[in-house]
């Protein structure tokens, strides 16, 4: 920390050199009197040396809302989202997904979280104007290898997917170009990845949008269970770093997550989140959802939904919390050109398990 | 004052030697310079400073002393009922709190993720801002957010269900007339964020606080969402930790003392083994535990969310009732209201009681 640059008397500034502080933590983290004692300055000295730090430190003044929502901070409030490519789950995310902050996916296997994800990654390619952000994405995957063939699939089925668009705009998306696929085999090089390669391609605008899939796979196998101090410490410094990244470069972050089996009645030991009757909870605890900032559930039906003489499972997207959504939830299908929601009038569905 | 040398709070060597010097009475001593004193009486210099220096401070206070003294308690009644209180829209709730979040103290609301501590925030940060015509504080609100939940089009919403609240009460003159003023775009603009993205900007940030509050002295609510996000990881040394959190917590309860404030923060839960049973607990550990003045819980029972107030030095504990709709933060039944579109709001939600209640129609 340069000292000189503060608005200080060049008396406080040489006392606190002589003291041996170096950088701004230092001083803030030192309370008033322990810095009196330290550099032998006056208390009001220790004030304005607390208040030229802090201002120092501090990014950007308070801004009030009214100008967050007139668009005039867009480093705070971005004013879009990201979206579904689907009017509906749109309509049930008002808007799609926020581009600050962790979404969390959770549900069973074959429920289609992976579908999701790869309908954002070709979603996310798209102009502002048409619900994407201009930009590629990173997919990062820990248990399967990455679908390339379902890829492939839906990128040649994008015009079917989005009829609104001109058809010439979609051809001129390279999208496979910009779609970066790792595989993490182990939480070394899952950290590796996230700190280190992934900020290289945030940094130069080549991506915005990290999917995760999933991000319960290596933390619940690499730690026994009675290691759960152990595997927390790991999960908060990985949550961490997305949640550093996803701030820092306006991002979108989508972690797949699994479920786990609800055995016992209701335990007071451990959080629900007002899901009643709910045979699964999403993995990785309490500590894992203190990070997330939106969570969201797919669950597979029984029975068929018909569109167009095609026909599949249908699955309920249900929002369990977020800051601007009421608790709702969607129905959807996994067709050949992706994930489409199902208006509320159709009726040949027999639901399963829980409502 | 006619204080005699001996009675001086002095060290008695330096008594002796004033006394040896001639010197009987205080007033003796008051226009003695410090070289002079020290020739005359043969005490050090330092020690003449000091001397002279406690006669100054002692010469003062006397009638200061006097005067805060004389603040009774029945005073103190007075002044914090004239406090007034944030209401938070649940009414159960805000009988609970005694009128709603108190100002001039520290009030920490902990809860699992998704349970509506930053809704209530939110609420909060919006009905601070009722005019005061309504029965609210007509004040604005600091809103500190470190875990990038707050997104502005809940708070508008917030803020329309409030001035559509506020237009169906309006009665008298003097109402009409504050409501012509009470606008979304009036709600938002009196409402400041500032976003930490680690611990050290929000130090940094409630260093700045006393600047601040001079510069916008109508702020009387200030929301951190949450304290315990920045801290809970980085921090090989928990006793650091524990320090910085303390000193935060009497920088915060000063600042609500001094300007009459509410000040409140949100914490996280985290699971506590003990005796093979586990249990949720707030976070930020034990310690921590006696910052705030006031501490709610909020939990979920089923599809019920329920509100402890935990720690109050003033009001019993209790539970209630509440939820979350389109409008903000209610009353769990909340049908008997004048609310536009009930049914919209009760569709949406599955959060109503398990026993059917009887619904007073007013």
């Amino acid at each position: 920390m340069e000292w000189e640059q503060l608005d200080l008397n060049p008396r406080i500034i040489g006392a606190v050199k002589k003291a041996n502080f170096r950088s701004a933590k230092e001083i803030l983290s030192v309370s008033g009197p322990d810095l009196q004692r330290l550099t032998r300055l006056s208390k009001t000295d220790v004030q304005r040396l607390h208040c030229a730090v802090a201002a120092a430190v501090r990014k950007s003044k308070p801004v009030t809302a009214l100008q967050l929502i007139r668009g005039e901070c867009p480093v705070l409030e971005a004013g879009h989202r990201l979206s579904f490519a689907c009017p509906i789950l749109d309509g049930l995310m008002r808007g799609g997904l926020p581009l600050r902050g962790i979404t969390e996916l959770a549900g069973e296997s074959a429920a289609g979280k992976t579908q999701f994800c790869l309908q954002l990654c070709l979603s996310v390619q798209y102009p502002q104007e048409n619900g994407g952000l201009n930009s590629g994405a990173v997919y990062i995957c820990t248990e399967d290898s990455f679908p390339i063939k379902r890829l492939r699939q839906l990128i040649a089925q994008q015009p079917q997917l989005r009829p609104d668009l001109p058809p010439a705009l979609i051809r001129s998306l390279r999208f496979s170009d910009n779609i970066y696929i790792e595989h993490a085999a182990d939480l070394e090089a899952l950290q590796a990845c996230v700190s280190q390669r992934v900020p290289v391609l945030l940094k130069r605008g080549l991506v915005r949008l990290l999917v995760v899939d999933s991000v319960a796979a290596l933390f619940r196998s690499e730690f026994q269970a009675d290691e759960a101090i152990e595997r927390s410490r790991h999960l908060l410094a990985f949550s961490n770093t997305l949640h550093r990244l996803s701030h820092e470069y306006g991002a979108p972050v989508v972690c797949v997550n699994q479920v786990t089996d609800v055995v016992d009645g209701p335990n007071p030991g451990r959080c629900d989140y007002g899901l009643v009757g709910s045979k699964v909870l999403p993995a990785l605890g309490i500590a894992w959802a203190n990070q997330v900032m939106v969570r969201l559930m797919l669950r597979r039906l029984a029975g068929q939904v018909q569109s167009a003489s095609r026909s599949s499972a249908p699955r309920k997207l249900e929002v369990v919390f977020a800051p601007h959504l009421p608790r709702a939830s969607c129905l959807c299908g996994v067709w050949e050109e992706g994930v489409r929601g199902i208006p509320d009038d159709h009726s040949d569905l027999q639901p399963q398990g829980s409502s | 004052m006619h204080r005699t040398v001996p009675s001086l709070p002095l060290a008695p060597s330096v008594k002796v030697k004033l006394i040896n010097a001639g010197f009987q009475v205080a007033s003796d001593l008051t226009d003695m310079r410090p070289l002079q004193l020290c020739k005359e009486a043969g005490i050090s210099q330092e020690e003449a400073v000091e001397v002279l220096q406690m006669l100054r401070d002692d010469g003062q206070p006397h009638q200061q002393r006097a005067a805060t003294e004389s603040l009774t308690a029945l005073d103190l009644l007075h002044q914090e009922q004239a406090l007034g209180s944030i209401v938070t829209f649940c009414s159960a709730l805000d009988d609970t709190l005694g009128g709603g979040v108190s100002m001039g103290k520290t009030t920490e609301i902990c809860g699992a993720p998704g349970v509506g501590k930053t809704q209530l925030c939110m609420q909060l940060a919006v009905d601070v801002q009722i005019p005061v015509c309504f029965g609210g504080l007509g004040g604005k609100a600091l809103y500190i957010d470190t875990e990038g939940s707050f997104l502005v089009q809940r708070v508008a919403d917030m803020a329309e269900a409030v001035v559509q609240h506020c237009t169906l009460l309006a009665e008298d003159t003097e109402q009409k007339q504050a409501l012509e003023e009470l606008t979304v775009e009036k709600i938002l603009s009196n409402l400041f964020l500032v976003r930490c993205h680690d611990y050290v900007e929000l130090l940094a940030e409630v260093y700045l606080l006393p600047d601040f509050l001079s510069k916008h002295p109508e702020v009387r609510l200030i929301v951190i969402d949450s304290i315990a996000f920045p801290f809970r990881h980085d921090f090989e040394d928990l006793s650091q930790r524990t320090r910085l959190l303390n000193g935060l917590a009497q920088q915060l309860i000063q600042l609500a003392t001094q300007h009459s404030i509410a000040v409140v923060l949100t914490n996280q839960m985290t699971t506590r083994v003990s005796n093979g049973q586990s249990k949720l607990v707030p976070a930020l550990g034990e310690s921590w535990g006696h910052a705030a003045t006031q501490r709610l819980i909020l939990r979920w029972e089923g599809l019920r969310r329920l509100a402890s107030l935990y720690k109050s030095p003033s009001q019993m504990e209790a539970t209630v009732q509440y939820q979350i709709t389109v409008q903000g933060f209610r009353d769990a039944s909340d049908e008997h209201r004048p609310t536009p579109d009930t049914s919209a709001v009760s569709s949406q939600l599955g959060n109503h009681s398990k026993r059917p209640r009887t619904e007073d129609l007013s």
